[in-house]
């Protein structure tokens, strides 16, 4: 399955929020859609869902009008919250019937989350007696307990410990081995680089960069060696063109890029280097480049 | 409308299982069943005897002529151990200021006197009362004096008129306690449900719920399906009530038959019924959108107060007009009459003059016509306000932001 969103255009009164964007997702694959807050991912991510209707544009799903009827999408959202003073087995089963399913695959489908994420024992009490953490976790059974083609988890991390942080990559992997499409929304970088293969960076309102993830990093101009050594204070000062990098390392900029093999040997040869390689952006280096500067 | 009849039943759920509501209903129940059911109870430890009512308050009678109309203040102020007195007004004053004495009549002849009293009671009938024994007594005296027989003259002051009413409209006198109950029933329900309704929706809102809900249902099921789940909820709640004071009255009916009152108060004529069912339900309807409206526009639930604040004032003025017009004997005013088309005022207007005045027909089928359009047209505005509110957060909007949003929607 491919869904594609294609120039989506959506003002609210005066304010222009989405300007023309595009994106496209694969089944089996996770995305990530990026940006800085207020660039436009939740107006994004409700026109998908439905919300509310898009000024113009439109989403298609293997090239057709996308049917909603069919497709069934999960949200995780980043303002998390249920009702609080409602048993928590009522409330999750209430949310699943109104996806469409009936109250008995509903029963059967939340335990079935309960006891994956180890709640089973939460599953008859209010839900305000819980923890932080493990009310993320009920709230995530709502976006996966029918089972639906397309998951949406936004900022699904934040307020995890790291054993709950593992859990939920189990089961985000779970679901891309399952050939769901996994729409990701996150400021932790690396989280999104685990998962994500192609991402989307939003910036006021307009998608300043999307595709493959290990693609647009090989894109970048492959000027510049990492280089980790023990001798760092000698490299910097006899090899031309070498800057502080992060973390002790030296960053060592090449006058040709078509020479990098030979400066990689000779500055094997001249140092005692622990490591050499070519540099690669992060993908936090990226986002602040295109992100950072909101128009 | 998907999922509507899911969120319905949830909607509902939520009611018929929050202790507040069942407990309020529980003990209203049982409360009634104890009022209606004490006569018997009463009866059953009744063995007969009257019992000693205890001392009663002392009221004194002094003066020129306090002689001649002692006999029939007693006779006439049951409630009061009624003693001649002979003495100083300065000790008699004393004595009330002691409380040994409530009140006293100081006889100035038998067209003027004095009152001495502690505390005049707000409700204190006793100079009216003394007022017409006085006269009583000075026009036997004067007709005896003129030279009639003190008998015939007792005979004529003493005749009796019988008189018959037959009513050929309502009987306003029957109907008033009922229909001031249905009324304050009608004003209770709604008030309480609507600003019910208002708060539902903001918690979802402020708890964030609201978030998954909208990508899950459409916001016309949601603001329908919670209304008409508390409308039911009130039913439910007003028949159970309602219900059981009737069936309590029924099982009790041969000890109440006594107390006009309680017989004529249960004495609802079956198409006054109907008409309370259908303007309760248009009415509930069209508070209960606005209401959810408004809360849909609330981020927090503090806001909700100031939000609902104008729609309450409407609906307490014309509350108070018909309650007005009710205890006023006013029902057919102008203003009721202009009221009853009004669709915030006409289901309590119309409903109060139903009951309390002959309507036309077809002034009924017009109120109920306009009500019912405006229920409409009420529920479509509602639920495109609904729509847009509930992903507004922030500072609540203002009228005029939401009219603009409106012509968008």
């Amino acid at each position: 399955m491919e869904l594609k969103i294609c120039d989506i255009y959506k003002s609210f009164g005066d304010k222009e929020v989405l300007k023309g964007v595009s994106l496209t997702a694969q089944s089996g694959k996770a995305f990530g859609l990026l940006g800085r807050n207020g660039a436009g991912k939740t107006t994004t991510i409700r026109i998908l869902m439905d919300v509310f209707p898009a000024d113009s544009g439109e989403i298609l799903v293997d090239g057709a009008p996308i049917d909603y009827s069919k497709i069934g999408f999960g949200y995780l959202p980043e303002e998390r919250g249920l009702y609080p003073k409602k048993k928590i087995i009522d409330q999750l089963v209430y949310f699943a019937e109104l996806k469409g399913m009936g109250r008995s695959d509903a029963v059967k489908a939340v335990d079935h989350w309960l006891e994956r994420l180890g709640m089973s024992e939460y599953r008859n009490k209010r839900l305000d007696t819980l923890s932080k953490g493990n009310q993320q976790k009920i709230q995530l059974i709502t976006a996966l307990a029918h089972d639906p083609e397309v998951v949406i988890l936004d900022e699904p991390f934040s307020g995890l410990d790291p054993v709950n942080a593992m859990l939920l990559k189990d089961v985000v992997k779970e679901q891309i081995a399952k050939g769901k499409i996994v729409l990701f929304s996150s400021h932790q970088m690396n989280y999104i680089e685990e998962f994500c293969d192609s991402i989307a960076i939003l910036n006021g309102g307009q998608v300043v960069l999307s595709g493959d993830l290990h693609q647009i990093k090989r894109d970048y101009p492959r000027d510049r060696l990492v280089v980790r050594s023990a001798q760092s204070e000698q490299i910097l000062a006899q090899v031309a063109g070498a800057v502080p990098g992060e973390d002790g390392a030296v960053l060592v900029e090449l006058a040709d890029p078509a020479q990098k093999q030979a400066v990689m040997r000779q500055l094997a040869e001249r140092f005692d280097v622990d490591e050499i390689r070519v540099f690669e952006p992060s993908l936090n280096d990226i986002f602040v480049q295109y992100a950072g500067d909101q128009e | 409308m998907k999922f509507f009849g899911k969120i319905l039943r949830f909607e509902l759920k939520n009611y018929l299982t929050n202790k507040v509501f069942v407990g309020i209903t529980v003990f209203l129940m049982v409360a009634l069943v104890l009022v209606l059911f004490f006569p018997r109870i009463a009866g059953a430890f009744d063995d007969g005897t009257v019992e000693e009512t205890g001392d009663k308050p002392v009221m004194l009678v002094t003066g020129d002529g306090a002689q001649a109309v002692f006999p029939s203040f007693q006779a006439a102020f049951t409630d009061y151990d009624v003693r001649l007195y002979e003495g100083a007004v300065e000790q008699l004053q004393e004595q009330i200021r002691e409380e040994a004495v409530e009140c006293a009549f100081v006889l100035d002849g038998l067209t003027s006197y004095s009152y001495h009293v502690g505390n005049l009671s707000l409700y204190d009938a006793n100079t009216a009362v003394a007022d017409e024994l006085l006269r009583e007594v000075y026009r036997l005296e004067a007709m005896v004096g003129s030279g009639l027989a003190a008998d015939d003259a007792a005979q004529i002051m003493g005749t009796q008129i019988s008189h018959e009413v037959i009513t050929l409209g309502k009987d306003q006198m029957k109907n008033y306690l009922y229909t001031y109950v249905m009324i304050m029933a009608l004003y209770m329900v709604i008030a309480l449900y609507g600003q019910m309704v208002a708060t539902n929706v903001a918690t979802e809102k402020s708890s964030r719920a609201m978030e998954l809900l909208i990508t899950s249902a459409k916001p016309t099921s949601m603001m329908f399906g919670k209304v008409i789940a508390s409308c039911l909820a009130g039913l439910i709640q007003l028949v159970a009530v309602f219900g059981t004071a009737l069936v309590g009255f029924q099982l009790n009916r041969d000890y109440w038959d006594a107390d006009g009152m309680m017989a004529s108060f249960f004495d609802i004529p079956l198409d006054l019924l109907v008409y309370m069912l259908v303007f309760f339900v248009l009415g509930f309807f069209i508070y209960a959108f606005l209401y959810g409206a408004v809360g849909s526009t609330a981020s927090k639930l503090e806001d909700i107060n100031t939000s609902v604040m104008p729609l309450t004032m409407v609906f307490i003025a014309s509350y108070f007009v018909v309650l007005f017009s009710l205890t006023g004997d006013s029902v057919d005013s102008t203003l009721m009459k202009v009221c009853s088309y009004i669709p915030f005022a006409s289901p309590m207007a119309m409903f109060t003059r139903i009951a309390m005045s002959t309507v036309p027909t077809v002034e009924i089928v017009i109120s109920i016509a306009i009500l019912i359009a405006s229920v409409v047209g009420v529920g479509v505005v509602s639920a495109k306000i609904y729509r847009v509110g509930v992903l507004l957060y922030g500072t609540s909007p203002k009228i005029w932001d939401i009219i603009k949003m409106l012509r968008k929607a």
